[in-house]
């Protein structure tokens, strides 16, 4: 499944990344690669774009962004 | 004596890492700080002499990485990849170090000697986090020191360090493996053919080049293809890659980036134990609130209005002292100075301008210290993440938020803080409604109008919908461009939400400590040379046959039998104010103002507000400061404050007032600010059109709000 389609407060596994471009590599620098852990903390107030938690710190990004990321779920800590 | 040898210190890290508070706790600066990524967007440069040593300290843009994603992490590949520093300070948040060291090993690649400066320890130290140092070191390859910038605490140690480093008289053995065993040989393979041209691998790094090109990094193949290396390069990379590609199943750059994201982790976990996680909780509680679906919103536009508030309601009354401090300053100085042209340069000219200014110090501090609250906390990059959606709607980007707010202090550091924005179109966009975010020197304009024309109980909300109403001008206007001129996708947003910090006092009150100081620099330079010229064009050419025919009126009255002895004295005072009404509009300032009437008229607006609007374009506080050198002169000699002479003035109504606050919300920047607009777009004619675009909407809004205002006011 993709991360766009998770709920505040799921957390999940990356599988895959499949964004292009600067768009990947800007997903790559942030640490959002391949088995990293992750929680969906809240989404924004007009529903756009989201906040996650990841590697011990907090990152904001669109929906548009987290379609192109696959993600396994996992019960959240 | 013996010549200090210079040695370059380059300050690298991720944003938000505290790179400026270092840079200013080593070198004794005041740079401004805050806490969102992106404060820093230019490179700064500074200097500490250090155990014999001159140390050239240089401030570089954060970055998440050397892959350069936007213009600021260009300038930081190009400083260290060139290797333009003597050493590289690698500064690091140790209480988010694994996303930190991300960077670091990207930094280790390119090769130059380094030392980790472990930052925010202080922080670190009250969480309760213990950091492995000794094994940190061991696994870097470098030294790791501890420091905290707010505290100023283990300075004198990175320093030392620092200069340790450069004498070669440290070195720690490096494991320096990261990446997974099938990467290293084609790395190995690779570095080979690169160092067949020792002018390349004397250049950069061969090993970070021959990673990079594996990671089908642009930059490095625009220099390796200017190698004579290249023709064998060209023939072994794109087979290496393929098999590489479909032996790991994955994308090489995604892999490559995953190992050092690995290695990052890993360094992270043997080397540091949390006892709890306190930080983020508070930090997740007070998102919890302020980002929450339903309250999000509100609470973001009651901040805001909060500011604003404060700005009129808590600057009133040392306004209004220091106000009547200029006033009586100009009545004892006229009693002074004898009568004719110096007084009148000195009282009207210099008091009343400068006077006019300075007057509200209080209001600018206080929006200064409202805005300084919400950028180093952590807020703005919040607001960024509420708004972001609207923006997108509108075709802007959240980011473009935080230049937008900077706008509200001032227009320069706005322009240049749209470097964070790497689509041309979404910076261009940005930079283009930047001009409709009120900047400070807007403010004295319309505190003393709306003092002057509406109740003290409106004031505050009034300025809010000022504010307001330039928001919505330029949301309009980045609707239109993006629809026509700077059509395009928009730049993705993936940003880091910083966790909140509650800032020291010292670092609030030196940020607004500089302010205040620039715009009494201001009034004292600028404001003052322009209220002279404005004096100058006031008074000049004298008009002698004037002159005569109203000294001869004057007399007759003094003459005059039929005129009772008592309503002499009135008769002569309005004789006097109709000359000096008369000279004003006979001075150059009078001619341009009467020449400019048919294009304002329309506004309510009279030739006066003509002279006020156009020496507006030296800078915005000049408006009020030309205004009160005209008042002056215009009705001689009366101690009143120019918020009470408008207010008497039959010309002005609340209309007037509000039309004239709309033009100065809205027509182009100072000049300066222009200048800098047009150094970043970079093209004349975007800069051309920035200023008809804005002379023309300005023009256009306050004709439709003096006519509203006419028939409903």
């Amino acid at each position: 499944m993709k991360m766009s389609e998770l709920k505040p407060g799921d957390g999940g596994v990356i599988t895959s990344v499949t964004a292009q471009g600067e768009i990947a590599q800007r997903l790559l620098d942030m640490g959002l690669v391949k088995g990293t852990h992750f929680k969906v903390l809240r989404k924004a107030p007009l529903g756009d774009p989201l906040e996650i938690q990841l590697r011990g710190f907090l990152l904001a990004l669109r929906l548009k962004e987290a379609e192109h990321i696959g993600v396994e779920k996992r019960p959240g800590k | 004596m013996k010549k200090q040898k210079e040695i370059i210190v380059a300050l690298a890290g991720n944003p938000n890492s505290g790179k400026t508070s270092l840079f200013n706790a080593i070198a004794g600066t005041h740079l401004k700080v805050g806490n969102w990524p992106g404060v820093t967007v230019e490179k700064y440069e500074g200097y500490v002499d250090f155990k014999g040593y001159k140390i050239r300290l240089v401030d570089l843009p954060g970055t998440y990485s050397i892959n350069a994603y936007s213009p600021e992490e260009i300038i930081t590949r190009d400083f260290i990849a060139e290797k333009k520093a003597d050493i590289v300070v690698n500064v690091v948040d140790g209480t988010n170090l694994e996303r930190n060291l991300y960077l670091t090993t990207q930094l280790l690649e390119l090769d130059p000697k380094m030392v980790v400066a472990l930052n925010m320890y202080d922080e670190v130290q009250k969480l309760k986090i213990s950091v492995d140092f000794k094994l940190l070191q061991k696994l870097l390859g470098c030294h790791v020191v501890p420091v905290s910038a707010v505290k100023r605490t283990g300075i004198e140690a990175l320093l030392d360090h620092v200069i340790r480093t450069y004498e070669n008289k440290i070195t720690i053995p490096r494991d320096k493996i990261f990446y997974s065993e099938e990467i290293e040989l084609a790395v190995t393979e690779i570095q080979g053919l690169i160092e067949t041209d020792i002018l390349l691998s004397g250049k950069f790094s061969s090993r970070w080049l021959a990673i990079k090109l594996l990671e089908n990094d642009a930059f490095a193949y625009s220099r390796a293809r200017q190698s004579p290396s290249w023709v064998r390069l060209e023939k072994r990379l794109p087979d290496l890659m393929n098999s590489l590609e479909s032996k790991l199943q994955e994308r090489l750059g995604q892999h490559i980036s995953g190992d050092r994201h690995a290695f990052a982790r890993g360094a992270y976990k043997e080397t540091v134990t949390m006892v709890n996680e306190e930080k983020k909780t508070i930090t997740d509680h007070i998102d919890s609130v302020v980002l929450n679906r339903v309250l999000g919103l509100p609470i973001f536009l009651f901040i805001m209005w909060l500011i604003f508030q404060i700005t009129f309601t808590f600057g009133k009354f040392p306004m209004e002292l220091l106000q009547s401090f200029f006033v009586f300053l100009g009545d004892k100085v006229s009693l002074l100075l004898p009568e004719g042209m110096l007084r009148s340069a000195v009282v009207n000219g210099m008091i009343a301008g400068v006077g006019g200014v300075v007057g509200f110090l209080p209001n600018i501090l206080l929006l200064f210290l409202g805005l300084s609250f919400l950028e180093s906390t952590g807020y703005m990059a919040r607001a960024a993440f509420v708004v972001d959606r609207a923006f997108h709607k509108i075709g802007l980007h959240g980011k473009s938020f935080i230049p937008m707010v900077t706008g509200f202090g001032c227009s320069v550091p706005a322009f240049m803080a749209c470097r964070t924005l790497k689509n041309r179109g979404d910076r261009l966009a940005t930079m283009m409604v930047i001009p409709f975010m009120s900047c400070g020197a807007k403010l004295p304009v319309y505190v003393l109008l709306i003092g002057a024309f509406f109740p003290a109980s409106m004031s505050g909300n009034i300025l809010f919908g000022v504010y307001l109403f330039g928001i919505l001008v330029a949301v309009a206007s980045a609707k239109l461009f993006k629809a026509t001129i700077f059509k395009g996708s928009s730049e993705p947003f993936v940003m880091e939400l910083p966790v909140y910090r509650l800032p020291t006092l010292r670092s609030i009150l030196m940020q607004v400590w500089i302010k205040a100081w620039m715009y009494l620099k201001k009034a004292g330079t600028v404001i003052l040379a322009v209220s002279l010229i404005v004096w100058v064009v006031c008074n000049f050419p004298a008009a002698p046959v004037l002159d005569r025919e109203y000294a001869a009126k004057i007399e007759a009255v003094g003459k005059d039998p039929k005129v009772p002895p008592g309503t002499k004295e009135g008769t002569v005072a309005a004789f006097k104010n109709e000359l000096a009404a008369k000279r004003l509009e006979y001075s150059f300032a009078g001619r341009t103002g009467k020449a400019l009437e048919p294009f304002i008229k329309p506004l309510g607006f009279d030739w006066r507000l003509g002279v006020a609007l156009t020496a507006g374009f030296a800078a915005k506080e000049v408006v009020v400061a030309t205004m009160g050198t005209i008042y002056a002169l215009d009705e001689a000699g009366r101690s009143e404050s120019l918020t009470q002479r408008l207010r008497s003035d039959p010309a002005y109504t609340p209309a007037v007032a509000l039309a004239l606050i709309v033009f100065v919300l809205l027509y182009v920047p100072c000049l300066s600010a222009t200048s800098v607009f047009h150094k970043e777009g970079g093209e004349l004619k975007i800069t051309v059109f920035y200023v008809l675009y804005t002379m023309t909407v300005a023009w256009a809004l306050s004709f439709m709000v003096y006519q509203a205002g006419n028939a409903f006011l």
